[in-house]
């Protein structure tokens, strides 16, 4: 009686483990793709936005250089800060655990410096369209 | 008594019956559990394969999109910097050329965002030139990349702006873009172009060599 015991447990044992390697390889496969997604829109999103801020912020940078008044030289100092904080900003790597955090003092060092500049927020906003949302 | 017979055989019978109908059922009952655990199996795996899975290609796929659009967003970034200068110094004649650019950017951003979220895959160039090969383009016909590259830098020197004359060209600038998307590698003429049309206008506008370097450097 036991042995016909385990041989029922044994069978649901193994029937079961039949169905979870089969189940193992597609979630994995469909987990991977799902997983890939969601990533591949998040990193967009942050690649975008932290390019964005780049671009500005060198390019800014760039015009300013012209002119030696010590009001720039301020605003200077501020890209640069801005600039540098973002080269800093390991954007791509999904495992740093200050990715959020980072990223929202880089935020609001890019609100500062453009009320610095004197950049009126339908500018800011355009940086921030909607285009990235789902 | 025959009633009592009648009733026994019948009882008889119903109990030979009700063994038979046990057998098939345990049948079924074993054959039903076991499909079942099967079945719980199979749904374990799924949970476990993706739980596994989906961190790990997260990871792969957010550092993918970021490299993928930080080229987009420096172009979208240097595009705003330049709008919101020529904004502030009154170079207002090129505001729209600038605009034009940006919207051009953004419908790339957007394509790329659409291809991304459509698939789990990496890009590959097929899908992207056959997305490509989709857009209406036969309204260009008859229009040559030259002639609207002329029409805006005559836009641009002249002060007094013709708003019409602009908006049509927003369509057939980007057009053109996608033409050029074509005829070239497709997955970098976009931005090539986009590059080449920014370098045209920081030399239209006189501006320092450093950002023209800037611009340069951008590889995509």
């Amino acid at each position: 009686m036991a042995d016909l015991f385990d041989g029922i447990v044994m069978a649901e044992q193994r029937f079961h483990g039949e169905g979870y390697q089969e189940g193992l390889a597609e979630g994995s496969h469909a987990g991977m793709a799902e997983g890939r997604r969601y990533g591949a829109l998040h990193g967009a999103r942050m690649g975008s936005e932290i390019g964005c801020c780049l671009g500005f912020a060198l390019t800014w940078h760039c015009l300013l250089q012209k002119c030696t008044e010590e009001k720039n030289s301020k605003k200077i100092r501020a890209l640069d800060s801005l600039i540098g904080m973002i080269q800093k900003f390991p954007y791509e790597d999904p495992t740093y655990d200050k990715l959020q955090e980072d990223l929202e003092k880089i935020r609001g060092k890019f609100k500062q410096v453009c009320s610095m500049l004197n950049i009126q927020s339908d500018f800011r906003i355009d940086n921030e369209r909607s285009s990235l949302t789902f | 008594m025959s009633w009592v017979q009648v009733a026994v055989r019948q009882s008889n019978e119903d109990i030979f019956d009700e063994d038979a109908d046990e057998m098939c059922l345990l049948q079924k009952e074993w054959n039903s559990t076991m499909k079942k655990r099967l079945k719980e199996g199979y749904r374990d795996g799924i949970e476990a394969g993706k739980e596994l899975a989906l961190q790990t290609g997260f990871n792969q796929g957010y550092r993918h999109g970021a490299k993928l659009m930080i080229t987009c967003g420096q172009f979208k970034g240097i595009l705003n910097a330049l709008l919101s200068w020529c904004h502030l110094n009154g170079h207002d004649s090129a505001l729209s050329t600038i605009n034009n650019l940006l919207d051009v950017v953004r419908k790339h951003e957007d394509d790329m965002l659409k291809y991304l979220n459509s698939t789990g895959e990496q890009p590959h160039l097929g899908h992207i030139l056959a997305s490509v090969q989709d857009m209406d383009l036969n309204h260009t016909a008859g229009t040559d990349y030259r002639e609207v590259k002329d029409g805006k830098h005559e836009d641009y020197g002249s002060s007094g702006e013709n708003i019409c004359r602009n908006n049509g060209e927003v369509g057939s600038l980007q057009s053109e873009c996608s033409k050029a998307n074509l005829f070239t590698d497709p997955e970098k003429s976009t931005l090539a172009w986009v590059k080449k049309q920014t370098v045209l206008l920081v030399e239209q506008l006189g501006l320092s060599l450093d950002i023209l370097h800037h611009v340069q450097q951008l590889e995509h």
